[in-house]
């Protein structure tokens, strides 16, 4: 399996290590594992088509998660003005969006509990986004949401 | 300090979420939210939802998606300038919890 799934397996098993109450450190990194699953499944594709391997490492570490959100913001703002987007692509933006801020809440808001149904939830976000990509990655408009979340913002003309 | 067009909105938005329990009910027992921002300081809605135990064990996903379509068929986020994250939770987790925000 690639790093992506083993990274989202891993989060399953998290969620479900513990058959009765469940330890919140294992509850906060499934749900942090989960976020960087499709994180990097994201950037996985992106560098995958550079084709000089030994440099792909480097260019995996420009990605931002701040510019990612922006990019997927921007997708969900076609969609609801009426753009043609894939509704697959959609779910991806909508749950990378929602992923990231439970990995922030998972690994920064110490005061936040979190059940078992919470994160299973969440990681259902990652599993259908996982799948949802799968369905249009090779789709123009997919590879070109890859490039914009690798390319600097330009502003528009 | 710029603040959300939600600000003026929490009447709509809790006649919307009394709607939407009222619907999904008894899988759904209640929802709570706060308007505040992301960890990137966009503005946000943080649902609450509070699932009867069957329904979190049964058909979590199922009944999630419904809460989480109801809700965006209701209310205009972006419009409101906000983004909606959820949380969910079972009525024998929060038993155990004791959270004040999700009582």
């Amino acid at each position: 399996m690639s790093f992506p799934d083993d990274l989202l397996e891993q989060a399953y098993d998290l969620a479900n290590k513990e058959p009765t109450n469940p330890k919140q450190a294992s509850l906060r990194r499934a749900v942090s594992t989960a976020y960087y699953a499709l994180f990097h499944l994201l950037i996985d594709e992106a560098v995958g088509k550079w084709s000089v391997q030994r440099q792909r490492s480097i260019l995996a570490r420009t990605f931002e998660h701040g510019k990612m959100k922006g990019i997927c913001d921007d997708v969900l703002k076609i969609v609801k003005s009426g753009g043609t987007i894939p509704p697959e692509l959609n779910t991806v933006a909508s749950n990378f969006i929602q992923l990231q801020q439970h990995r922030y809440t998972a690994d920064y808001d110490n005061s936040k509990q979190w059940s078992r149904t919470d994160v299973l939830n969440v990681l259902s976000l990652a599993k259908d986004a996982f799948t949802a990509w799968r369905a249009i990655s090779s789709e123009d408009v997919a590879q070109d949401y890859l490039l914009q979340l690798f390319l600097p913002k330009l502003s528009r003309q | 300090m710029h603040l959300p067009p939600a600000i003026t909105k929490q009447p709509e938005i809790n006649a919307a979420v009394s709607d939407v329990v009222r619907l999904l009910a008894p899988d759904v027992v209640h929802i709570r939210y706060d308007i505040g921002q992301d960890w990137s300081g966009d503005w946000a809605i943080f649902f609450r939802v509070l699932l009867s135990d069957e329904a979190s064990k049964t058909r979590l996903r199922e009944v999630a998606t419904q809460v989480v379509w109801r809700l965006a068929e209701r209310l205009d986020f972006a419009s409101m300038g906000l983004f909606p994250y959820h949380n969910f939770r079972s009525v024998s987790e929060q038993a155990a919890l004791r959270e004040e925000t999700w009582a």
